[in-house]
């Protein structure tokens, strides 16, 4: 029947939001001061130097602090902000469309079975390969 | 400090809201899709997608929903899949995995897109390290098994 379909669809639907609210309220307050302390300019300022290894400017480092600790909406705010080449933005955004909202979304994977240490690897690994390879395919062409 | 608390609350009731706007017209949806058996005839359509991959036809519909709407979405299928015991374990974890890499591709690449990102790149490099990274990790559980299976032959 129709209408036992949607209740148990309204069932399951509840469940899931009770489940995921659980884990994302936390840790969204926890992002959100985060946010209001001067924690994001320091981890900045200690990935500045490391930037040349994707052909990108140093001031590029907090697009991918703010997108990795926050989202992928501050990180654009992040790249609105400063002068970059459309080159350097597609490295930027390859790399923060892989590894972004960590806190949040790892929170999420694990409750998904995925170990935090193994989430953390595969996405940040992956950004780091891809943004060297975008960044210094793209200086060549 | 009061002000950053309200935001904190205010902002994580906001996100629920977004997700349980999706949540809920989902979860009746492919309710209705399971109990009239059209979901089977999804799972059989994208059967070559998974196969792919590796993994079994149970994953198709949160590797859909995760890579159209997004992670969290796609995690609320997978652990009601789970809690119902229609998907093995290992099937679980390479959908994680992959879904971990590449999801909500629209949204994701249209907000890249709008400040200057080239979106052909952007999307299709990203499916591509969601697959090499699903394919390796797939390869690798084989072996394992394959690997305890000798094992178990032997003792």
């Amino acid at each position: 029947m129709l209408s036992d379909s949607i209740k148990t669809g309204i069932k399951k639907g509840i469940e899931t939001i009770l489940l995921l609210s659980k884990t994302i309220i936390p840790v969204y307050i926890l992002v959100t001061i985060l946010k209001n302390t001067p924690v994001i300019g320091w981890i900045t300022t200690l990935f500045e130097p490391l930037m040349g290894i994707f052909n990108l400017p140093g001031e590029a480092a907090i697009v991918l602090v703010i997108g990795n600790v926050l989202d992928t909406y501050s990180a654009v705010g992040a790249i609105k902000a400063i002068q970059l080449s459309a080159m350097e933005i597609t490295t930027l955004s390859i790399m923060i469309s892989i590894s972004h909202s960590l806190l949040v979304e790892t929170a999420v994977t694990k409750k998904m079975g995925i170990k935090v240490s193994h989430a953390l690897i595969i996405r940040i690994g992956l950004a780091i390969i891809f943004g060297v390879i975008v960044g210094r395919v793209g200086a060549i062409i | 400090m009061i002000y950053v608390l309200k935001e904190a609350i205010v902002g994580s009731l906001e996100s629920i809201y977004l997700v349980a706007v999706i949540v809920l017209p989902l979860m009746v949806i492919l309710q209705i899709a399971k109990d009239y058996k059209i979901l089977d005839k999804i799972s059989k359509f994208f059967r070559f997608l998974t196969k792919f991959l590796g993994m079994s036809e149970d994953s198709t519909l949160p590797l859909l929903v995760g890579i159209t709407f997004g992670i969290v979405y796609g995690a609320g299928i997978i652990i009601q899949s789970s809690k119902e015991g229609n998907i093995s374990r290992k099937d679980m974890f390479l959908t994680s995995v992959f879904l971990i890499v590449c999801h909500a591709i629209i949204e994701d690449t249209l907000i890249f897109v709008a400040v200057g990102a080239n979106g052909y790149i952007l999307c299709g490099l990203r499916i591509l390290a969601a697959t090499i990274i699903t394919l390796l990790l797939s390869r690798k559980i084989k072996a394992e098994q394959i690997q305890s299976d000798i094992e178990a032959g032997e003792n």
